[in-house]
């Protein structure tokens, strides 16, 4: 076929895109409105039927993409991805929380009848699950887009591949390739900054060490992440100590396979060294809390 | 992205000439009139990339004024470890070398290499020019300088060089600085890369109290010096400028080193040391010590299209071989364990780069064991994996392969497409204005928006050529979409095929694994086409099952032209009556293979080892057994790297191989 002939079918059924959101903060929705320039050509070649943050359009699918934010929390959400997947053709999670459960997923290894009876006044009307899960724990996923918030340019370059045809170019090599070849001074070796970037899939763009800051890893495990190397060579260097290197990993993709067992380690150690305690006692809770009832 | 090897070398690779007696050299300029070196570079229209301080380094970067230059400062280095410190007084350049060298400018970490754009009746083309920039470089160390040398014998003086390398390099002027102080990662002694100067420096800088003894090393140099406010230096200035290398020399050879004799041969006796293993452990394959490796030269290739989809920019970029995906292919990576990785990088460093170009690939700056975040240091490592001296083994040349005319990919005509099996589809291309492909020889096929994959040729016409491609990826399913009157892009004929001249006179056997077939096709027709020029001719085929058996309205046409045809397959369903096991089976149905018979063989690489192994135990010797090899590929020519085994680059000395000439590159797990 033509190529003007392809040009013309695609102009005449564009695929029908839907953004729909979980637990999570909403953060990863929004840079597809940060695309701001190049979103008008993309509503041109999309037809975008759900999308909460940007239109009170509804639809009930079906869905030729899917981007999906947010963990799994509660059973009602458990429930709703399956019926979603039955209606998606390909279905794409977007962010820490989809990929790897997010920050909420710390309570994984919390003790969340204490922590619930702790914060609400009525725990028992709260009807959530004990973990937060990332979707692909209930659904098969197709593709993922990491990050907190995910990055523009790979959001662009995942719907531009999936136009085309051809496979997205979401590389799975360390934040530190992208940061060399814009030029970086490593700030783990020159600065002695705890940068996380060298188990941490690349993006972002480098971001934080391009403000001097070392990275958190938001975009979590690339492949062979060798966390326990990169402990041992942060002792070794007295950058940190093994717990605190376990708490640097204890944050947006905590649940991450690869990270979990070190962050799992600090949320532990944080219990039980009672820091913060939840204390399930009515008595110590905060005054507003019995205001609010 | 290439072009024909240049002709003449930069002048500034010249070796420098004899001082006229007459001449001012070696001058003297004092530190303040350092500035009107800048300026005077700066005149000629030249981009000036010099040191400067910047994030806790001294790193390069353009500088528009001598007062952007470090005063003052001198930096403490060890293995992970890197701070800034004071220097001797007013010292410009009282340290050694940071984490950046030339090489991001001669060979940039991202550069555009051609363009695609769907037009309405095909496709189109073109090459990027190189950014024409002119470049002078101040403060360039010894061992940087043989950096550049390396990369030249990489980039430029191959069978292929790389067209916007060239453009760089010619326009750099250099201006060099000697070093007078010394890192504790500094090997440069070991390695006879520093820290004196000797040539590849158009004008040399010693720096001394009062300012710096000046010599030059080109036409460009004497030039540039002529216009300099200098006088000639005395015999004191001349004593403390030798003095003050003299120490950092002394400085560098206290430092732990590297045992270079015959370190190659000693590191290629050790690929199955136990310390691989052990150093993966601490190694975080997160690929720094190759982007800040001065000689490191491996690059990917990225797409980057408009939303239309009607054009696509292909980027060259930086890439490592200690991520996953650099050795990556349809199916999986060659090289999957850390292990893999940290052996293919030091070995190849070491050891085979000297096979390849004549040199090792390490100049002894020590920036790998400086900026690996965890300090590994690979003078530890070669001390431990591969222990002092024993006997060099040989080096083997390189097989020459054909040069290909093209500078990117060019446009050509799909003629037609037919389908052979649920996944596989031979198309038929138009091919005009280029070498007819050789068998077993490759050509690089690309779609406007999809990188370009290297496909085998699997028969030649007169101005037409066939490709059978499997659909393992989108951008080969796309190929096996495309119909009659659409285009791609080429580029081609690659590679070192089949050599079938050697084979005249003797007997054959073929032995093909699924889409392996495609490859030994051409080999097939040369030998039906010209029958009574070799011996007896057997094929043995194997197929997954007999739904993925490939030409099979071919194979009567070989047995009538007197080849011997035998088929299996993996599985089959009640409607095969054919033999059913692995390829290898057919082999205990098959006569004795007489004496001074050559075996193609052509498969997955696990179906080429027990073949290997068969043919073997029936007495072929490994000379006259050839196999051809997969790797990921991106250029085709030999310069991105990512197919490199042992002193091979697959692309260009292969596909086709001799099992002797791989020796145990071939079958090793993460090679």
């Amino acid at each position: 076929m033509p190529a003007t002939d392809r040009a013309q079918d695609r102009a005449m059924s564009r695929p029908r895109l839907g953004v729909v959101k979980f637990a999570s903060c909403d953060g990863c929705q929004l840079t597809l409105l940060d695309l701001e320039d190049e979103l008008l050509p993309i509503t041109d070649r999309v037809e975008i039927v759900e999308f909460a943050e940007a239109t009170s359009a509804r639809s009930s699918g079906p869905y030729d993409l899917l981007l999906v934010e947010g963990s799994i929390s509660t059973p009602e959400q458990a429930h709703e991805i399956v019926e979603l997947r039955r209606q998606t053709a390909k279905l794409v999670t977007i962010g820490a929380c989809a990929t790897a459960g997010g920050i909420q997923a710390l309570r994984n290894v919390a003790d969340h009848d204490a922590w619930r009876a702790a914060i609400y006044p009525e725990p028992a009307w709260i009807e959530s699950l004990a973990t937060a899960t990332p979707i692909a724990d209930h659904v098969t996923v197709d593709a993922e887009l990491r990050g907190c918030p995910i990055a523009p340019g790979q959001l662009k370059e995942f719907l531009v591949a999936s136009l085309v045809g051809r496979r997205p170019q979401l590389p799975d090599e360390a934040v530190c390739m992208e940061c060399k070849r814009a030029g970086r001074v490593c700030v783990v070796v020159a600065s002695g900054e705890a940068c996380l970037g060298p188990v941490t899939r690349t993006g972002c763009g480098a971001l934080c060490p391009a403000y001097a800051r070392g990275c958190y890893a938001c975009f979590g495990p690339r492949e062979s992440a060798n966390v326990a190397g990169l402990r041992q060579g942060f002792v070794a260097a007295s950058l940190l100590t093994e717990a605190e290197v376990d708490e640097r990993f204890a944050g947006f993709t905590a649940m991450a396979p690869a990270f979990a067992p070190s962050a799992s380690a600090a949320a532990l150690s944080y219990r039980e060294g009672a820091v913060v305690r939840p204390s399930t006692d009515k008595a110590a809770r905060p005054e507003v809390d019995d205001a609010r009832r | 992205m290439t072009t024909a090897r240049p002709t003449a070398l930069p002048a500034s690779l010249s070796p420098a000439s004899h001082p006229d007696p007459d001449s001012l050299e070696p001058a003297f300029l004092e530190r303040a009139d350092l500035a009107a070196l800048v300026v005077a570079l700066r005149d000629d229209g030249r981009a000036v990339i010099g040191p400067t301080v910047r994030d806790g380094a001294v790193i390069l970067d353009e500088i528009t004024s001598v007062d952007e230059l470090p005063v003052g400062v001198r930096e403490t280095q060890a293995p992970g470890h890197y701070r800034l410190g004071d220097g001797r007084p007013d010292r410009i350049f009282d340290f050694t070398v940071g984490p950046m060298s030339p090489k991001g400018w001669t060979f940039p970490a991202r550069v555009p290499i051609g363009t695609a754009r769907r037009t309405p009746d095909g496709a189109t083309f073109s090459a990027a020019t190189p950014d024409a920039r002119p470049l002078a470089f101040l403060g360039v160390r010894a061992c940087e300088l043989a950096a550049l040398d390396v990369q030249d014998r990489v980039l430029l003086r191959g069978p292929v060089a790389d067209h916007d390398y060239d453009a760089r390099r010619r326009s750099a002027l250099i201006v060099s600085v000697e070093c007078t102080t010394a890192a504790t990662t500094c090997f440069c002694t070991s390695m006879g890369t520093g820290p004196e100067v000797r040539d590849g420096a158009d004008l040399v800088l010693t720096e001394t109290t009062a300012g710096f003894v000046v010599r030059t090393g080109s036409e460009r140099g004497r030039d540039l010096l002529a216009r300099l406010p200098v006088r000639p230096a005395t015999d004191l200035e001349r004593d403390e400028a030798a003095g003050g290398v003299a120490e950092a020399r002394a400085a560098v050879s206290a430092n732990a080193g590297v045992a270079t004799t015959g370190l190659p041969g000693r590191l290629g006796a050790a690929l199955d040391h136990p310390r691989w293993a052990e150093v993966a452990e601490r190694c975080l394959t997160c690929g720094n010590c190759t982007l800040v490796c001065p000689t490191c030269f491996c690059t990917s290739v990225e797409q980057v299209s408009d939303l239309e989809g009607t054009e696509t920019t292909t980027n060259r970029a930086w890439a490592s071989c200690f991520s996953a995906e650099f050795a990556a292919v349809a199916g999986g990576t060659f090289r999957s364990r850390p292990q893999d990785r940290y052996r293919q990088w030091l070995t190849h460093k070491f050891s085979t780069w000297v096979d390849q170009f004549g040199t090792s690939g390490c100049v002894g700056c020590g920036r790998c064991v400086t900026w690996c975040p965890v300090g590994i240091d690979v003078r530890e490592e070669l001390a431990a994996i591969a222990p002092p001296p024993r006997q060099a083994l040989p080096v083997l040349p390189i097989a020459p392969s054909p040069v290909p005319d093209d500078a990117w990919l060019r446009a050509a005509r799909v003629l037609d497409s037919r389908r052979e099996t649920d996944d596989v589809v031979t198309m038929t291309v138009a091919w005009n204005d280029a070498p007819r492909p050789r068998p077993g020889q490759f050509v690089m096929i690309g779609l406007p928006g999809y990188p370009a994959a290297p496909i085998s040729v699997s028969r030649v016409h007169d101005a037409a050529i066939e490709l059978t491609i499997r659909a393992a990826g989108p951008a080969t399913t796309a190929l096996t979409r495309l119909g009659p009157g659409e285009e791609v892009g080429r580029r081609g004929p690659l590679g070192r095929g089949w050599p079938v001249e050697r084979m005249v006179g003797r007997d054959i056997v073929i032995v093909a694994g699924g889409i392996g077939l495609a490859p030994l096709r051409p080999l097939i027709d040369s030998i039906a086409a010209d029958r009574l020029q070799f011996g007896a001719v057997r094929i043995f085929l194997g197929a997954r099952t007999p739904r993925d058996r490939l030409f099979t309205a071919e194979l009567a046409a070989w047995t009538e032209a007197g080849l011997l045809v035998d088929e299996t397959v993996d599985r089959a369903g009640a409607d095969w009556l054919g033999r059913v096991g692995v390829v290898t089976h057919l082999f205990d149905h098959s006569e004795r293979i007489p004496e001074g018979t050559i075996a193609a063989v052509c498969g997955p690489e696990r179906m080429m080892e027990a073949t290997a192994d068969v043919l073997r135990s029936r007495g072929l010797t490994d000379d006259r057994i050839l196999v051809t090899l997969e790797r990921h590929m991106d250029c085709g020519v030999g310069l991105c790297g990512h197919c490199q085994l042992g002193r091979f680059f697959v692309c260009r000395d292969g596909p086709v191989f001799s099992l002797a000439e791989l020796g145990d590159a071939f079958g090793r797990e993460g090679r």
